[in-house]
C-alpha cells in the first residue's frame, strides 16, 4: 500500500472510531511516519478530493463524508456521534460504516427538526427532500459553501 | 446540500435568499448518491467517481440535466 493510501484509512479510521478529527502528530504515530511526512500526504490527498484542509493547511476540515467541525447534521451511530458535512454526507456516514444509525437535522428554512432512522437497507419512508443549490460542475470551486 | 421538509418550503428558502430553485432529490435517491459515492469510503480500494461515472450514476437515479453534469458549463 502506498503511503498516501495508508495517510487516507489512518485518517478516515480515525473519524469512524471517534467521530472526531484526528491530530497530525496521531496520525503521524500511526503510519508510523513524521508529521511533515503526512502533511505533504494532506495536500496531495486534498488535491484528490479525499480531505478538505482548515486554512492552517494541516488541520483537517472534512474527510467526506464525515466533518472535522461541528454542523447541524449529526448521526449517531452504535451510540457514537458524528457530525456530516452536508445533508448527503448526512446519509453517506451510516453507508460508509455500513451500520445502522440515527440522523438529526433540521429543515433549513422552517427549522423544524428532522430525526430520520437509514437502516442497512436505506432510510425509513419520509417525505423530507433534498436540495443542492450549486450544480455538480462547480461543487469544488467552494466544497464548504456546496 | 440541504434537508427541507417540502417543496413549498424548498421555494420560500430560494425566495427569501434570492436563489434558484434547483431540481429536487427525494431521500431515497439520496440514498442511492450517498450509497454510491461513500460504502467504499473506508476500504483501501475506494476511490471518488470520476464525471463520466459520475453522470451515469446520476442517470440511473433519475437525476438528469445539466445540473447533474460535472463537465457542464452551464452554470458558470
Amino acid at each position: 500500500m502506498d503511503f498516501d493510501t495508508k495517510v487516507k484509512l489512518a485518517v478516515y479510521r480515525h473519524f469512524a472510531e471517534t467521530g472526531q478529527r484526528p491530530s497530525l502528530e496521531s496520525m503521524a504515530a500511526r503510519v508510523s511516519s513524521d508529521v511533515e511526512n503526512v502533511a505533504d500526504a494532506y495536500v496531495r490527498l486534498r488535491s484528490q478530493r479525499v480531505l478538505v484542509l482548515e486554512t492552517d493547511g494541516s488541520s483537517i476540515r472534512m474527510a467526506p463524508p464525515f466533518s472535522g467541525v461541528p454542523t447541524q447534521h449529526v448521526v449517531i451511530v452504535d451510540g457514537k456521534q458524528y457530525f456530516a458535512n452536508c445533508a448527503w454526507d448526512a446519509l453517506a456516514i451510516p453507508a460508509a460504516l455500513h451500520r445502522s444509525g440515527i440522523v438529526y437535522s433540521r429543515c433549513e428554512q422552517s427549522g423544524e427538526p428532522l430525526r430520520l432512522a437509514v437502516g442497512s437497507d436505506g432510510p425509513e419512508a419520509t417525505s423530507w427532500l433534498f436540495h443542492c443549490l450549486v450544480a455538480a460542475a462547480k461543487w469544488w470551486d467552494d466544497i464548504v459553501f456546496t | 446540500m440541504l434537508f427541507f421538509r417540502s417543496e413549498e418550503l424548498v421555494r420560500d428558502w430560494c425566495a427569501a435568499n434570492d436563489y434558484p430553485v434547483r431540481p429536487l432529490v427525494t431521500i431515497d435517491q439520496l440514498w442511492g448518491l450517498a450509497m454510491t459515492w461513500y460504502s467504499t469510503r473506508l476500504q483501501e480500494n475506494s476511490r471518488r467517481p470520476k464525471p463520466d461515472e459520475m453522470r451515469e450514476i446520476f442517470g440511473r437515479l433519475g437525476l438528469e440535466g445539466d445540473f447533474w453534469d460535472p463537465r457542464s458549463d452551464s452554470f458558470g
